[in-house]
């Protein structure tokens, strides 16, 4: 299976996503809203030397994509990691319409057609599994327009379905999920959670493998559940070429000082590290910190990596 | 009652009921065997993938299945029926919140629930918040001395626009609206904290996009030998990407400014003995969260599904964090909204 990047730029800093501070959110919301700013920031990350890009389909994702392929030649070889859907895009609808009325408002918006999925929905036919099935891909490749024509490598679920899907105990998306993102993208499927030794389990039990696991890894447990020690065990016995893992939210929403955050990542057995910032100097410093791939090992004890450069 | 395994029946599989499925379903030794849902789809969606038994109504699943407990995540103007039927079946209840549309339904079963000994729980998750909760510590403790004022808020973008066609939401009669839906999570808040207040006054309900129900909520609530304060709830303010909780509590030696994710603390003496430095300090959810074994959605999610289950579990029955008695309770504070309301309007006309 195909490496991922060490290192993926995140885009929690522009969006006025920020888990600890509601204030500093919107703050980033203020500052990011317009274009120019956001790019400020990717070029100054590509300066750095990061080629990958974590984006989210929310509202404002479309337009950082046609601007990227508007400029394609002065962004070569960005590898991009896509995550869908944008979840309150959808938590909003579903209060209105309910969860068939809000999918179908999503996948039939743009066709005008009369939808198959309200009618049925509406006279109470029991769905064949075929059009479930069918729906979910319409649901995926309606996420995944803004992001043509880019080199997708990885598409991810959003912790928000993974994590619903993995507690409801149902293999047979996660299946098509998987096989969707091959076929129709050639990219790896990848799957964000918060309940990473839960989700490998299932993963192995159901045997679907060959994919990308991003879940939060700090050193205080935030946003890891059942918390840290199961983490441990479960990064331990994980083998890479089944289950790459990428690292994110490693500080912890500031909680953990970089240099802390990344020794704990540096000595567990995780390929690639997601993070976001919006300063040059946040970037070139965790940059500093993150080992680089390969010299990580579970048992290895590092030291942070920026005291040598 | 089955000795190790919990089976739990879900009533309702809308976005509440799919949420508490998929956690409830995650703790140890607890199963969700059988989901009710008037959409056939969605039972037949339920069935295949979650391979759970699905029924098209409550009534037929409490008949046949061997059940223990029921998750109650359905439009709040049936619960008081449902739930009866499921204290007749003798299963332990855990019901969405606003549990029920007037306080003398949710007295009643309140007290029918604890007669029996089964145990009930309201989904107020604002109880199982790890920042509330520790400012409810604090405040209780004495940090801020005597407390004179507090002032609870909701901020959402959930209704922004012209609803396109009536659904419960949208009728006070099916337990639609701001007060209902999202105020309620506000009063249990203020009740949880400084307990039921003695009267409510100056009270405004105003519709910003629904035709027929509030989307702005506001009120002052009294207690005869405590503090007083206010409530502020909007849910057609889309600045608020995400729905907030902001609370405010000003005592007569500092104060607490909390929302879901810390908290700033003001002290005009420092407070040595629990680390408080005179001034502000921060508290922040990274300092206070509790791990809980599945995460989706929020960890107060899992917390509050966890207490219940830990409820059931124990030999003695003492009530929930967040019990029906709780739920009537914030319920008898809507009534006193509505009416005071009314009566300011017919003054002003």
């Amino acid at each position: 299976m195909d490496a991922i990047d060490r290192v993926v730029f995140g885009d929690n800093q522009f969006f006025g996503i920020n888990h600890m501070s509601q204030e500093k959110a919107q703050q980033q919301t203020l500052r990011f809203q317009d274009l120019d700013s956001i790019f400020a920031v990717y070029d100054t990350a590509f300066e750095a030397g990061i080629r990958a890009v974590m984006l989210n389909s929310n509202d404002r994702a479309a337009a950082i994509c046609d601007r990227f392929r508007a400029r394609a030649s002065a962004y070569p070889s960005l590898a991009w990691y896509p995550s869908i859907p944008y979840p309150h895009k959808y938590a909003n609808l579903v209060s209105e319409k309910g969860i068939l009325g809000a999918v179908n408002s999503v996948v039939f918006k743009d066709s005008g057609a009369l939808s198959g999925l309200g009618r049925l929905a509406q006279g109470g036919f029991a769905l064949l599994s075929r059009d479930v099935v069918q729906m979910a891909k319409m649901l995926i490749d309606t996420e995944m327009r803004m992001f043509r024509e880019l080199d997708v490598r990885v598409v991810f679920l959003q912790n928000i379905i993974t994590d619903l899907l993995l507690g409801l105990n149902a293999p047979d998306f996660f299946v098509e999920y998987c096989e969707h993102v091959r076929r129709k993208y050639g990219a790896l499927p990848g799957l964000i959670t918060q309940n990473l030794p839960l989700l490998r389990e299932r993963l192995e039990s159901w045997g679907i493998s060959g994919v990308v696991i991003c879940a939060s890894i700090n050193k205080i447990g935030y946003f890891m559940s059942p918390g840290v020690e199961a983490y441990r065990v479960a990064l331990a016995s994980n083998d890479p070429a089944k289950y790459p893992v990428m690292a994110m939210a490693t500080l912890a929403s500031g909680a953990v000082p970089a240099p802390e955050a990344y020794e704990f990542v540096n000595g567990l057995n995780v390929q690639s590290v997601v993070f976001g910032a919006s300063s040059r100097n946040h970037i070139v410093e965790t940059l500093r910190h993150i080992a680089p791939a390969g010299t990580a090992s579970p048992q290895a004890s590092f030291a942070p990596v920026g005291a040598a450069s | 009652m089955s000795t190790n395994t919990l089976n739990v029946g879900v009533i309702g599989a809308g976005r509440m009921g799919i949420t508490h499925h998929s956690i409830i379903n995650t703790l140890p030794g607890v199963t969700v065997t059988a989901v009710t849902d008037p959409s056939s789809v969605v039972t037949s969606l339920l069935e295949k993938y979650a391979g759970v038994r699905a029924y098209g109504d409550h009534a037929s699943m409490l008949e046949r299945e061997p059940l223990d407990a029921v998750l109650v995540c359905t439009p709040p103007v049936h619960n008081h029926d449902i739930l009866r039927q499921v204290h007749a079946k003798g299963l332990h209840a855990f019901v969405e919140k606003p549990f029920v549309l007037s306080s003398a339904a949710g007295h009643e079963l309140a007290r029918m629930f604890d007669d029996a000994g089964l145990v009930n729980q309201v989904g107020y998750m604002n109880r199982f918040n790890d920042v509330f909760s520790r400012a409810r510590t604090l405040v209780g403790e004495g940090l801020i001395g005597k407390v004179l004022r507090f002032r609870s808020e909701m901020y959402s973008g959930t209704i922004v626009r012209e609803q396109e066609k009536a659904n419960w939401r949208a009728t006070h009669a099916n337990g639609g609206g701001a007060v209902y839906e999202m105020a309620t999570h506000a009063i249990d808040l203020i009740h949880y904290l400084f307990g039921r207040p003695d009267r409510v006054g100056g009270t405004s309900l105003t519709p910003v996009f629904s035709r027929d129900v509030e989307d702005i909520v506001s009120s002052t609530f009294y207690y005869r030998n405590g503090p007083s304060g206010t409530i502020y709830v909007n849910w057609s303010d889309d600045s608020f990407r995400k729905p907030t909780n902001k609370l405010e509590v000003f005592g007569d030696r500092g104060k607490i400014l909390a929302d879901q994710h810390g908290m700033r603390i003001y002290l005009r003496e420092a407070d040595p003995a629990r680390g408080f430095a005179a001034g502000w300090n921060d508290v922040y959810i990274t300092d206070v969260f509790s791990s809980v074994p599945f995460y989706l959605r929020g960890i107060e999610y899992t917390a509050q599904l966890d207490h219940f289950v830990a409820c059931i579990r124990a030999a003695d029955r003492r009530p929930t964090r967040c019990s029906f008695a709780d739920g009537a309770a914030a319920i008898a504070v809507t009534e006193d909204l509505f009416r005071d309301h009314a009566a300011t309007v017919r003054e002003m006309n």
